[in-house]
């Protein structure tokens, strides 16, 4: 879908850096500034407290109900927008219809203080551009300029569709303010209240009833433009008009809206005839149907009838809560061994003692459902190396580890270092005295007591020549048989394509930091094979997924890799193979991220060739070098920057840009965009790669200990430019976890 | 025609036996080794976990019943026994002591167990410090306790770190004030026990909490108690059965 009403001359190089320095600004820039200042709704119990919940006396951490959302995803009342903001992190699906519009809207508190939204517009009926129905793909960005006082309403400022193709492009300046009322109807946990919204906006928002003129906004043009590109050049530009609202909650349950709507629906009711606009004056009912999910009708227009349904997840109230199998107690020394004067040390000596140690120690870790690689002993010294499958917090991981250790170990053992390992490459070691835990298990404050005594040092590449490995763990083979899901959007025949089938995956682990892995898939049932050919001007890199998806029976990958530690703070990668279902070759990676750094160095070189369409053992006669240079930096409070800049699969060079913000728990969400030397006219429609992804923990979901999540990357349009290979077991999201700052992000789990 | 026809019914077919296999794959997707199974996998385990539970709820036999306790039972049991009731879920154990030990605070520390070992509680004198296992867990407290006396020593500052649902941990300080409602005689299994009821109101993180002891200090021991373990998991009542 074309996107916006850029004029090409634009399209110059100033212009580009001018673009990228404004999603830049948006994405981080403010995120760098105030985002890590405050966390709303976190001081619960320490003034900000919550009132309780209905029927109850007692202190609850259940947040108040959110924001309703209107028919664009974002707070306000129907069609209209209010100045409120969702509570930090939630993320939000809206549905709505009304009058043949069709609207899917994702929004994402990414700070107290910025939403963003990405919408999926359906018009029937409309017969624009030469499409029956009509899809478009918007985004809208929020900001709140300050927060409600005891007289002084909260103010945001909003730019909807800021890229898109301007058709639904607005800007507005909102205020709102909140009025206790009694309650009525039903149970109010912090009473009734009555919100009371008026803003002043341009672009749609400003074409019913306007009161004055600001400049020209340019008109829309679907020939001029591949869109995408931020249309700075219509902002707060053209007529403007007033509107507002009123919202009452009389309870916990209900919601009332009434609003005055500026958007005059010019192209639906003019050029083409969706429904008919009658009445500014829209009214509705919610009802809060689950904690999550809001369900409304509304009568628009003075003539439509209009539904929405609300999904709102919040991050930090995960729907299933997880529970975890409590832990061994530590059990002081003194209690079993005597005084420390008594303590032996002659076991050292003893081999049989130490093989009868490690298989206790293997035991005891695999009852919590970790790996033992190697136990090194000294009389007064373990380092134990681990692998942990389980949890998703390493900090829980790393505190059973130490738990089985102080069951296990003779008494002379102080010191333990505890080394996590993934895929037999050594990413920390923390140093814990085991003194110490049989002091703190109970303090008043454990987990703070325990970090304040913990240390975290580089890993040793290899465990030293006195290591013995775990038990029977090399060579492994592991495999599984899984059913898979794999979707398409966004295609203007059918918006929503699927394949469903089966993988077959095994991996065989020769020796530690080797890995043979392979997937083999068969498909049972989907419809993308019949999705869209590409049209791209540049090679088709990315484009050729329809082409990819003929073959029912495909090997997705089969590839050979070796990750290990060439030297302190540095992480090695080689791989060769069948990386994805598109690509094979050669990559190599290496990494330099110092346990306590908040930045990581890497550097990835691939040589790769285009696979078969079959997705057999052949090639096709495609083949480039690619490679980046990238930076990582974790800004802190859960936002991580990523800088890559090099060669991308059609031979374009440029730079990706992405800012992802992750939970302690494992929910994450972020953005990206690339900027390359493909122009716009040839990148096609939405004129350079940009995206969104967020992912779900399994946990959250199933409320058991898992390390799997649910992950989504949506782009908005999948074209060639700006694109990378992508090659199993990169080698940073296996090391940040395990490195300072990602176990003090979780460092709450230790003890449990 | 005909061919046409009869290739979209082979096609149906095909789709129909595809649909099939999946719905075979759904009772046998499997993984076997080291490896952590595929998210899919995990998410269908879990679908089938609650499957067989609500297949359990159709049939009516959904959780076990209490069972009817008499003194002669508990009088064969040799070890201490708890038991302890979530009020806000109904569940309810009987929890083992598996640890008894000191620190650098005053009091003694007694770790109690499930018989599986999946939910823990800790005492401190008999005033509840942490939970493990029951999901939104208390962390660890600092409560007012004294060496050699049960329950709640004196009124003040009772400090909760409570394990939120995002995993991070959060503190929640009430102030309270200690109570002493009287002599009481309580009857736990057809045992009566001669006891001060000791009351402790507290408030802070917006609300109001009330911790009831009945303390038999002669014995050294809380026969009976009310304790709220935090926002997540609500009031927990505990009764020593067999001492």
């Amino acid at each position: 879908m074309s996107q916006s009403i850029r004029p090409c001359h634009r399209s110059g190089s100033g212009a580009a850096l001018l673009r990228a320095a404004a999603v830049a600004v948006i994405l981080t820039g403010s995120v760098a500034t105030q985002g890590l200042g405050q966390d709303v709704g976190q001081n619960l119990g320490q003034g900000g407290a919550l009132p309780p919940d209905i029927g109850s006396e007692e202190p609850s951490f259940t947040p108040l109900p959110a924001a309703s959302l209107n028919f664009y995803g974002s707070p306000g009342g129907i069609d209209m927008p209010s100045a409120e903001m969702l509570p930090d992190g939630t993320f939000a699906t809206t549905l709505s219809g009304f009058g043949g519009q069709n609207r899917i809207t994702l929004t994402f508190q990414a700070t107290p203080w910025m939403s963003g939204s990405f919408r999926y517009h359906q018009m029937q009926n409309l017969n624009l551009f030469g499409f029956k129905t009509y899809y478009d793909r918007s985004f809208d960005v929020r900001f709140r300029l300050w927060r409600e006082g005891r007289y002084r309403p909260q103010v945001a400022l909003g730019l909807q569709d800021f890229s898109g193709t301007g058709l639904f492009g607005a800007e507005y300046l909102v205020a709102s303010k909140n009025f206790r009322t009694p309650a009525w109807g039903g149970l109010a946990r912090d009473g009734g209240r009555l919100m009371v919204s008026g803003g002043i906006g341009w672009g749609r928002l400003g074409s019913y009833n306007s009161i004055g003129s600001l400049g020209n906004r340019p008109a829309y043009s679907p020939t001029t433009s591949r869109g995408g590109e931020p249309s700075y050049d219509q902002w707060f530009r053209g007529p403007y008009a007033l509107f507002g609202g009123l919202e009452w909650r009389p309870n916990d349950k209900l919601g009332l809206k009434l609003e005055y709507s500026s958007d005059d629906y010019v192209t639906e009711t003019q050029t083409a005839s969706s429904f008919n606009r009658r009445s500014p004056f829209n009214f509705g009912v919610e009802y809060q149907w689950k904690p999550a999910t809001r369900l409304g009708a509304y009568y628009l227009y003075g003539s439509e009838i209009g539904l929405t349904a609300q999904i709102q997840l919040n991050p930090r109230q995960p729907s299933k809560r997880l529970a975890v199998a409590a832990p061994y107690p530590v059990q002081p020394r003194e209690q079993w061994a005597g005084p420390p004067e008594s303590w032996d040390t002659t076991w050292v000596d003893s081999d049989e003692t130490l093989q009868g140690l490690r298989a206790q120690l293997a035991k005891s870790l695999e009852r919590d459902g970790l790996v033992l690689e190697t136990l090194e002993l000294g009389a007064e010294t373990a380092e134990m190396r681990y692998r942990n499958p389980r949890y998703t917090a390493q900090a829980a991981a790393l505190g059973r580890a130490a738990r089985a250790l102080a069951a296990t170990m003779p008494a002379s053992v102080e010191t333990f270092r505890l080394v996590l390992v993934s895929d037999g490459m050594a990413l920390s070691t923390v140093i814990l005295r085991r003194s110490d835990l049989e002091a703190l298990e109970f303090d008043p404050r454990s987990s703070a007591a325990l970090l304040a005594v913990a240390g975290f040092a580089d890993a040793a590449a290899k465990p030293g020549p006195t290591a013995m490995p775990g038990p029977g763990l090399y060579p492994d083979f592991s495999w599984s048989v899984s059913q898979y899901f794999s979707p398409s959007y966004f295609d203007p025949s059918l918006p929503f394509r699927l394949d469903l089938g089966v993988d077959l995956r095994a991996t065989y682990r020769p020796a530690p930091g080797w890995r043979i892995s392979g997937q083999l898939r068969q498909r049972v049932w989907g419809n993308i094979k019949d999705g869209r050919l590409s049209n791209s001007v540049l090679a088709h890199v990315r484009t050729d997924a329809t082409l990819y998806a003929q073959q029912g029976t495909t090997l997705e990958n089969l590839y050979v890799s070796r990750q290990w530690r060439p030297g302190r703070n540095l992480y090695a990668r080689l791989s060769a193979g069948y990386f994805e279902s598109m690509y094979g070759g050669l990559s190599g990676e290496i990494l330099w991220k110092p346990v306590g750094s908040r930045l990581g160095l890497g550097l990835e070189g691939n040589y790769v060739i285009k696979r078969d369409y079959d997705q057999r053992f052949g090639f096709q006669d495609y083949n480039v070098l690619t490679g980046h240079a990238s930076a990582y930096l974790d800004l802190g409070k859960g936002y991580e920057a990523q800088i890559d800049v090099g060669r991308y699969l059609a031979g374009d060079v440029g730079a990706t840009f992405s800012i992802d913000r992750t939970f302690a728990n494992g929910w994450s969400f972020g953005g990206f965009f690339s900027q390359t030397n493909v122009s716009a006219a040839d990148f096609g429609e939405g004129s350079f790669d940009k995206g969104l992804r967020f992912r779900i923990p399994l946990t959250s979901l199933l409320g058991k200990p898992s390390r799997a999540g649910m992950g989504l990357m949506i782009r908005p349009v999948q074209r060639d430019g700006g694109q990378r290979v992508y090659v199993p077991g990169r080698l940073y999201n296996q090391v940040r976890e395990a490195h300072r700052n990602g176990l003090e992000a979780e460092w709450a789990r230790v003890w449990e | 025609m005909g061919e046409g026809l009869g290739m979209s019914r082979n096609r149906l077919l095909r789709q129909l036996a595809g649909l099939g296999a999946v719905a075979l794959l759904a009772l046998s997707g499997c993984s076997r080794g080291t490896e952590e199974a595929p998210m899919q996998l995990q998410l269908l385990n879990a679908a089938r976990g609650s499957a067989g539970q609500i297949a359990r709820k159709a049939r009516g036999t959904a959780a076990p019943a209490r069972p009817p306790l008499t003194r002669a039972a508990l009088d064969t049991v040799p070890v201490p026994v708890l038991e302890v009731t979530v009020e806000r879920r109904g569940d309810w154990a009987f929890l083992f002591r598996t640890l008894e030990r000191t620190d650098s605070s005053p009091g003694r520390i007694e770790q109690w167990n499930t018989e599986d070992s999946n939910v823990t509680l800790s005492l401190r004198n008999g005033v509840l410090i942490a939970t493990r296992g029951l999901g939104g867990d208390l962390l660890s407290s600092a409560v007012q306790v004294e060496d050699g006396r049960p329950g709640p020593a004196s009124g003040g500052e009772q400090l909760q770190m409570i394990r939120n649902l995002d995993y991070r941990e959060t503190a929640l300080t009430l102030s309270c004030e200690l109570v002493d409602l009287g002599p009481e005689t309580i009857e736990i299994v057809e045992h009566r026990h001669a006891t001060r009821h000791l009351q402790q109101r507290c408030e802070g993180g917006g609300g109001r909490v009330v911790n009831d002891y009945w303390s038999d200090p002669r014995a050294g021991v809380i026969w009976k108690s009310r304790q709220w373990a935090g926002p997540h998991l609500g009031y927990l009542s505990l009764r020593r059965l067999v001492k």
